[in-house]
């Protein structure tokens, strides 16, 4: 957690300014605005139905794959539009790293999993392709575990080693960005914790968006914390003012358990 | 079975009245007639012996093919003609029965040929198309293409057959052969791709529908295009599936005569009459020679064909064959399916 006392000293990586959100005739998500910094873990908390996961899609744009949606106000990294930029999505998206509720390794090998990434950008060089997933398993805490067994299927491996074979796979092709959708709602406290800790490394090298329902884990793993409620943001705060002296009445409420 | 409840279980008396407000005076006696537990006892033996009339069915039919079959090779009671070898039919692409010789081969190699030309044309569309529907088309599409490709499984083949024969023979024939006649492998392939194209498009629409979603916005999260997605993941996670459904499609490919016979052009000796063509274009004398498969040999000859005689048990020595391959097929669909699931 950043201490409030001391100045930000990382640039805004995202800037969302203005944003609304449909899908199909349905508005979501209304008038966003908010900075997240580089380097930084920023925490998206709130009830359920509240749009935060909404949100966290919109910075890859995975929503379009299945749905009908309209986005309207500025949403920039590194000062361009990812909406109206220029853009390819294809490419936002390698730059934007997403991992998700459910662990969704591919049935595949664990090796493959991670190196499918960069085969995607035609990586075909197998000296290349080992060190980009030897680096990768080892960034995602997994290397010791499964260097014996990269042939093995990705799906025999428990459900925490497969929420962090995600991360690796995610994390292969260099990502500037990790949106992590509830990443550890499906997984028991020992693998949560050690998916925390993980977080907490990985933020010195990128950026981490992650939504939780967990608030001691937003507590425990983010610089910042943001409380969503029906679409709208109430308050974002370092982590340390939200948690300890909320600017909102409804805030103090959510996270002290008055309703939610 | 009322003898493993005993009666005074049911007609035991409840608790003491006072044990709960407002009961009933006087319970129900809640017991099964006896005609009802009579009619319960015959069920078992309806549903039984339905059973074994299916079974008995696909058994009688093996045992009538078998026995006819093995006449050809046997002296027995049912072969009044005389006796072949097996060498002599199975392996021998000699087939003139007014003359004594019956080899099969033409047939079986027409068989093959013929179902795998269609296969190679239905199972590419077929998974593609299942691809487009599932993951590609918008929902009102997908719906109408499902309800398109239900409704064409259910075509009679002689429909097909009609259409080949009337309007699909002649175009071939005018556009590329000038006039000359164009039955043969081609014609009979495509149509055959086009009656077992929906059978696989449903299978592997299905297929592609039952993936989790998460497994294509995996691979598009990690900057993967569409086309990259679905040929990375989507049609590898599917392949056992996949599979299956062109097992399937060639299963019905096998078995149909109608439409085949229609437009193959019926020559048993379409083997002997590729060898003496000396043009220059192979492939398309392949496609364009007039030639004959089990099933429509048995169609053509088997109503002509005196029972008792070699010829007639021959074919029924086909008609086993055919059988077998189909059993074969089948065998192969399960065990693909239980792979998936290992």
């Amino acid at each position: 957690m950043l201490n409030p006392q001391i100045p930000e000293t990382k640039p805004v990586k995202l800037a969302v300014r203005g944003m609304n959100f449909w899908y199909g005739e349905k508005k979501i998500l209304h008038d966003l605005s908010m900075d997240i910094h580089a380097e930084r873990a920023t925490a998206i908390i709130g009830p359920s139905g509240c749009g935060k996961s909404t949100f966290l899609k919109c910075f890859n744009r995975i929503h379009e794959v299945s749905s009908q949606v309209r986005v309207t106000g500025d949403m920039l990294m590194d000062g361009v539009d990812i909406n109206r930029g220029g853009i390819d999505q294809v490419d936002l998206r390698r730059r934007v790293g997403m991992v998700f509720q459910k662990p969704n390794p591919f049935p595949r090998s664990i090796y493959e999993n991670v190196a499918f990434g960069p085969r995607l950008f035609g990586v075909r060089d197998r000296a290349t392709l080992d060190d980009l997933v030897e680096d990768a398993l080892r960034k995602a805490a997994l290397w010791d575990e499964v260097k014996d067994r990269l042939k093995d299927s990705a799906t025999g491996m428990s459900g925490g080693q497969q929420q962090r074979l995600c991360i690796a796979r995610a994390l292969a092709v260099h990502p500037e960005v990790l949106l992590m959708d509830e990443p550890c709602s499906a997984l028991d406290p020992i693998a949560t914790s050690k998916i925390e800790e993980l977080i907490f490394e990985l933020k010195d090298s990128l950026t981490i968006v992650i939504v939780t329902h967990n608030m001691q884990q937003a507590a425990r793993v983010s610089d910042y914390t943001a409380f969503f409620w029906l679409g709208k943001m109430v308050e974002m705060d370092l982590t340390e003012r939200i948690f300890t002296t909320p600017r909102e009445r409804m805030t103090e409420d959510y996270i002290t358990g008055r309703f939610g | 079975m009322d003898d493993l409840l005993p009666a005074t279980t049911l007609d035991a008396p409840g608790p003491p009245a006072q044990a709960g407000p407002a009961r009933l005076r006087t319970a129900p006696l809640f017991r099964h007639s006896r005609l009802n537990r009579l009619a319960d006892r015959g069920t078992r033996f309806v549903l039984l012996a339905c059973t074994l009339l299916v079974v008995g069915l696909i058994g009688g039919i093996l045992y009538f093919l078998a026995i006819r079959g093995a006449a050809a090779f046997i002296p027995m009671a049912g072969n009044t003609d005389k006796v072949a070898t097996f060498r002599q039919v199975f392996l021998s692409t000699n087939w003139d029965p007014g003359d004594g010789h019956f080899g099969i081969l033409p047939f079986v190699a027409g068989t093959f040929a013929v179902t795998g030309l269609a296969l190679l044309i239905a199972a590419p569309t077929g998974v593609l198309a299942g691809v487009f529907i599932a993951k590609v088309a918008p929902p009102w599409m997908r719906t109408l293409m499902r309800q398109v490709m239900d409704l064409l499984v259910g075509i009679p083949s002689v429909v097909y057959g009609i259409f080949g024969l009337t309007v699909i023979l002649p175009l071939v024939g005018h556009a590329w052969l000038a006039d000359a006649p164009a039955a043969g492998f081609g014609v009979s392939a495509a149509i055959l791709a086009v009656m077992i194209v929906p059978t696989i498009v449903s299978l592997a629409t299905d297929a592609f529908e039952s993936l989790p979603a998460s497994l294509d916005e995996g691979s598009q999260a990690l900057g993967s295009t569409r086309w990259q997605s679905i040929w990375r993941v989507l049609i590898p996670a599917a392949r056992p599936r996949l599979l299956t459904a062109c097992v399937l499609g060639l299963g019905r490919a096998i078995g149909e005569a109608m439409a085949v016979q229609m437009v193959i052009g019926n020559n048993p000796q379409w083997i002997l009459l590729m060898r003496q063509a000396t043009d220059q274009t192979p492939v398309l004398r392949f496609l364009f020679t007039p030639a004959a498969t089990l099933t429509t040999e048995l169609v053509q000859e088997l109503p002509n064909t005196a029972a008792g005689s070699t010829w007639n048990n021959v074919l029924f020595a086909m008609g086993l064959l055919l059988y077998l391959i189909t059993m074969l097929l089948i065998l192969a669909t399960r065990r693909l399916g239980r792979q998936e699931h290992a």
